[in-house]
C-alpha cells in the first residue's frame, strides 16, 4: 500500500481528496435515509451528488462533472423538492413515512453491502489512478463527443426515444381525470 | 511533501510551480482578495447607481445624503440592516432556513472566478500578463469547461430561492418561491440553447478561449451568430436574475416580499447582495460571450483606448459592463411587469423553440462553408434552413391551436 | 484538478463573510421576540381562512420538461465545440436528436401541458346587457371570479357564479 502511494505517477493529493469526500458522501447518504424530515433528505442528496460531481473532477472528467451539477442537482433535484414540497411541504418531523418495521432492513442492507463490497474489491484491486495529463484534462469534451456522435449514437437515439416516453408519461400521468 | 504540494499547485496552466511555490500561492491569494472586495464595491455602486438613474428617468433626486452624491447610501443601507431584530418564525426550519442565504450569495461570488477581467487578445495573444515574473491571466481559474461552470452556478443559486421560500413556513413564500424557481428554470433552458450558438462558433469551452476568438469586431459572437442569439441569451438572463420587467416573483404589489417575507435584517441583506452581485456578473459574462470581453472597439485598426496601456483590457470590460449595466436599469425603469403566464408562455412557446432552431440553422451553415466554397452553396443551405424552421413553426402553431381548443371545450385539464 | 483550488477559496471566504455578518448581527441587532412577529406574515391580517391547498401540478409538468431540455442542452454542447472535427455525420445526428426533442415538445405542447393562464371564455353578450338594463340587481351585475380550485366554488356567498362561457 505504502509503495503504491509513493509510487511516481500517483497523485497523493488525489487520494486524500477521494478519501474525503468520500466520507462526506457517505454521511450524507446514511443521513438521507435516517432524517425524519422528507425536505431534509432530498437536501442530504443533493450533497451526495455533489460529492459524486467533485470526484468527477478528482478524475479529469470535468465535463462530466459540470454536467452532473446542471442535470442531476440543477434539474431532477429540483424536480424532487418540487413534487416533496407541492404535496407534502410540511415542517418538522414527518410521523407517517417512517416504517416502523426498519430494522428489518439492517441485514438485508449490510448482505448488499458485503456483495457489493465484494464485487468492487475483486474487478478493481490492484487499479491505480494515475495523475491524467495536461493534453488529457483538456480534450475530454473532444472524447465525449467522439463517443457518442460516433460510436454509441444508437443508444444516443434511443436515449431520446426513452425521453419522449418519459415526456408522454409525466403528461398522461398529470391529467386530472 | 513536495510531490503533494507540486500537484495542489496545478492552479493555473501558465503557472510555473517548480519553484518560489510560495509566489505562486501568494498571486493566487491576491487574485482571491482583489475578486472578492471588488465584487463586494462593486454590488455597493450598482446598487447606488441603479437608484440614481432610476430617479434621474423619474424626474426626481434619489439618495444624496450618504456621501458625496450619496454613493455611500448603500453601505448606510447594510449597516442599518445589522441593528435589525433578526427573527426566526417559530413555524420555519431552523437549519434551512439558515442555510437559504448561503446558497444564493456563494455562487454570484463564485461566478467572478471565470470571468476574463483584462489582458491583451488581439492578433492572436492569448491573453496573458506577466506579474512579478510570473505569467498567469486576468482571472481567478480558467478551466477548459469554464462557461458551463457559469451555468452549474446559476443552478445552485435556484436552490437559495426555493429552499428559502419553504423554510419560510407559511404558504405565501412557499408559493412565491416556486413560481420563482419555475420561472428561473424555464429561462436557464433558452440561456443554454443560445449559448450553443456562441460555442459553435467558438469551438471551445473556456472562457478566455471564447474571448480570444473575437478579434475585430466582424468576429464578436454578436454579428458571428446572427443578432438572434444575443437577444435571446439577454431576455433569458433578465428573467434569471428575476429583474424588471420579469420581476413578478419579488415585486411589492404582487406578493409582499415573495420568497424573502419572513427574512429579516442581514439574512434579506444577504439575498440583496447576491441578486445584485449577480446582475454585475452576468451583465460580465454577457460581454464575454458576445462583445468581446477585453477585446478593444478599435477605428481604423487603432484601439480606441490605447492609452491606457496594458490596463485596456480590464477598462474595455469596464465600459461594456457598465453599457449593459444601464440597459438593465432602463428596462427597471421603463417596462412594465409581465404576468406570470405571459412570462412561461414567452419563454417556453416562442425562446426555446426559436433558440433551437437558429442553433441548428447556424450549424447547417457553417458545415456548408468548410464543405463547399462560395456564396452560393451557402445562401441554398440558409434558404433550406428557413424552410424547414418554417415548417417547424407551422407545426407548433397547430400544436397551440390544439391546446387552445381542448382546453375551452374541456376546461383545464391539469 | 489542482485548478479548482482558487475557487474553493474564494467559496471559503464567501461562506466566511456570510458567518461574520450573521455573527455581527447577532452582537448588534436587538432580540426581543413577541408572538405576532413570529407569525407567519399575511399581509397584518390574522389569516382566517386556510387558502385552497391544491398547488397547480403545472409546475411539476415545467421542471419535467426543463429536465428533458437540460439534457438535451447537455449532449448539443460537445457537438457545438466539436463541431469541425466531427462534421456532417455528427450534423446529421445531432438534427435527428433534436428533431426527436421537438416533436416530443409539440406534443407536450398540444396536450396542454404549457397552458397557464386562467380560462378566457367569452363574454355572453346577453349577460353584459343585463348588466345595464333596468331590471338589473346585485345578482346580474356582480360576477364572482376566480372560483377554479375552491371547494365551495357553487355556492359561495350566493352571488352570482356563473362564469360566461
Amino acid at each position: 500500500m505504502n509503495a503504491l502511494l509513493l509510487a511516481a505517477d500517483v497523485n497523493v493529493a488525489q487520494n486524500i481528496g477521494f478519501y474525503i469526500i468520500a466520507a462526506i458522501m457517505l454521511y450524507a447518504a446514511f443521513s438521507v435515509v435516517s432524517t425524519k424530515n422528507v425536505v431534509h433528505a432530498a437536501l442530504w442528496l443533493v450533497v451526495v451528488l455533489g460529492g459524486v460531481a467533485a470526484q468527477y473532477i478528482l478524475a479529469a472528467a470535468e465535463f462530466v462533472a459540470v454536467s452532473q451539477v446542471m442535470v442531476y442537482i440543477g434539474a431532477v433535484m429540483v424536480l424532487f423538492l418540487f413534487g416533496i414540497m407541492l404535496t407534502r411541504a410540511s415542517i418538522g418531523a414527518d410521523t407517517d413515512v417512517n416504517n416502523k418495521d426498519w430494522k428489518l432492513g439492517i441485514p438485508v442492507g449490510l448482505v448488499f453491502f458485503g456483495v457489493l463490497v465484494y464485487t468492487v474489491v475483486d474487478a478493481f484491486e490492484g487499479t491505480v489512478i494515475v495523475e491524467p495529463s495536461a493534453a488529457q484534462i483538456a480534450s475530454s469534451t473532444t472524447l465525449i463527443s467522439d463517443g457518442y456522435l460516433g460510436d454509441y449514437l444508437i443508444p444516443l437515439i434511443a436515449l431520446s426515444f426513452v425521453l419522449l416516453a418519459a415526456a408522454v408519461g409525466a403528461i398522461v400521468l398529470a391529467r386530472k381525470d | 511533501m513536495n510531490l503533494m504540494v507540486a500537484s495542489l499547485l496545478a492552479v493555473d496552466p501558465l503557472l510555473d510551480t517548480d519553484k518560489w511555490w510560495w509566489k505562486v500561492l501568494a498571486i493566487v491569494a491576491a487574485k482571491v482578495l482583489a475578486i472578492f472586495v471588488i465584487g463586494l464595491i462593486g454590488t455597493m455602486l450598482m446598487v447606488w447607481f441603479e437608484r440614481k438613474i432610476v430617479s434621474g428617468m423619474q424626474n426626481r433626486i434619489g439618495p444624496n445624503k450618504a456621501g458625496p452624491f450619496g454613493i455611500l447610501q448603500t453601505l448606510a443601507d447594510g449597516m442599518k440592516l445589522f441593528f435589525k431584530e433578526d427573527l426566526l418564525p417559530d413555524k420555519a426550519d431552523k437549519w434551512v432556513f439558515r442555510v437559504a442565504p448561503f446558497l444564493a450569495f456563494v455562487p454570484a461570488f463564485l461566478l467572478w472566478s471565470v470571468i476574463p477581467l483584462g489582458g491583451d487578445f488581439t492578433d492572436g495573444k492569448d491573453g496573458t500578463v506577466t506579474w512579478f515574473g510570473e505569467t498567469t491571466r486576468v482571472q481567478l481559474i480558467d478551466p477548459p469547461v469554464g462557461i458551463l461552470i457559469v451555468l452549474a452556478l446559476s443552478s445552485i443559486g435556484v436552490y437559495g430561492i426555493m429552499l428559502a421560500g419553504w423554510a419560510s413556513g407559511s404558504k405565501y413564500p412557499l408559493l412565491g418561491s416556486v413560481r420563482a424557481t419555475a420561472q428561473m428554470i424555464s429561462y436557464e433552458a433558452a440561456l443554454g440553447l443560445s449559448l450553443g450558438a456562441v460555442l459553435l462558433m467558438s469551438g471551445t469551452l473556456s472562457t478566455s478561449g471564447i474571448v480570444g476568438g473575437q478579434d475585430g469586431i466582424g468576429n464578436w459572437n454578436i454579428v458571428a451568430t446572427g443578432f438572434i442569439p444575443f437577444v435571446i441569451f439577454m431576455i433569458a438572463m433578465t428573467a434569471e436574475l428575476s429583474r424588471p420587467p420579469f420581476d413578478l416573483v419579488e415585486a411589492e404589489q404582487e406578493l409582499v416580499g415573495g420568497f424573502n417575507t419572513e427574512y429579516s435584517s442581514i439574512r434579506f441583506g444577504l439575498f440583496f447582495l447576491a441578486e445584485f452581485m449577480n446582475v454585475i456578473t452576468m451583465s460580465a459574462i454577457i460581454v464575454t460571450l458576445f462583445l468581446g470581453g477585453p477585446q478593444p472597439l478599435t477605428l481604423g485598426g487603432v484601439d480606441m483606448l490605447g492609452f491606457a496601456g496594458p490596463f485596456g483590457g480590464t477598462l474595455w470590460v469596464i465600459l461594456k459592463t457598465l453599457a449593459f449595466l444601464y440597459t438593465y436599469v432602463w428596462f427597471r425603469a421603463t417596462l412594465p411587469r409581465l404576468r406570470y403566464d405571459q412570462l412561461m408562455d414567452f419563454g417556453w412557446k416562442l425562446l426555446i423553440p426559436a433558440a433551437l432552431g437558429w442553433f441548428l440553422v447556424l450549424a447547417a451553415l457553417q458545415m456548408t462553408r468548410d464543405k463547399y466554397d462560395g456564396l452560393g452553396p451557402v445562401l441554398l443551405a440558409a434558404a433550406l434552413g428557413v424552410a424547414v424552421l418554417f415548417v417547424a413553426y407551422l407545426l407548433f402553431n397547430a400544436a397551440l391551436v390544439v391546446s387552445k381548443r381542448n382546453r375551452e371545450r374541456e376546461g383545464v385539464a391539469y | 484538478m489542482g485548478q479548482y483550488l482558487p475557487l474553493v477559496v474564494l467559496m471559503i471566504l464567501a461562506t466566511a463573510f456570510g458567518g461574520l455578518s450573521f455573527a455581527a448581527s447577532r452582537l448588534l441587532a436587538p432580540r426581543r421576540p413577541s408572538a405576532a412577529k413570529q407569525a407567519p406574515y399575511e399581509c397584518g391580517i390574522v389569516p382566517s381562512r386556510q387558502p385552497p391547498d391544491r398547488f397547480p401540478v403545472s409546475f411539476y409538468i415545467v421542471a419535467m420538461l426543463f429536465i428533458m431540455f437540460d439534457i438535451e442542452i447537455i449532449f448539443i454542447y460537445p457537438y457545438a465545440v466539436e463541431r469541425a472535427t466531427v462534421g456532417e455525420f455528427g450534423f446529421w445526428a445531432v438534427v435527428v436528436f433534436s428533431v426527436i426533442f421537438f416533436l416530443t415538445f409539440v406534443y407536450e405542447v398540444a396536450r396542454g401541458g404549457l397552458e397557464w393562464g386562467p380560462l378566457h371564455g367569452y363574454r355572453s353578450l346577453e349577460q353584459d346587457a343585463a348588466m345595464v338594463s333596468a331590471a338589473r340587481d346585485s345578482s346580474s351585475t356582480i360576477r364572482r371570479v376566480g372560483l377554479e380550485g375552491r371547494v365551495d366554488r357553487v355556492t359561495a356567498g350566493g352571488a352570482n357564479t356563473e362564469e360566461a362561457a
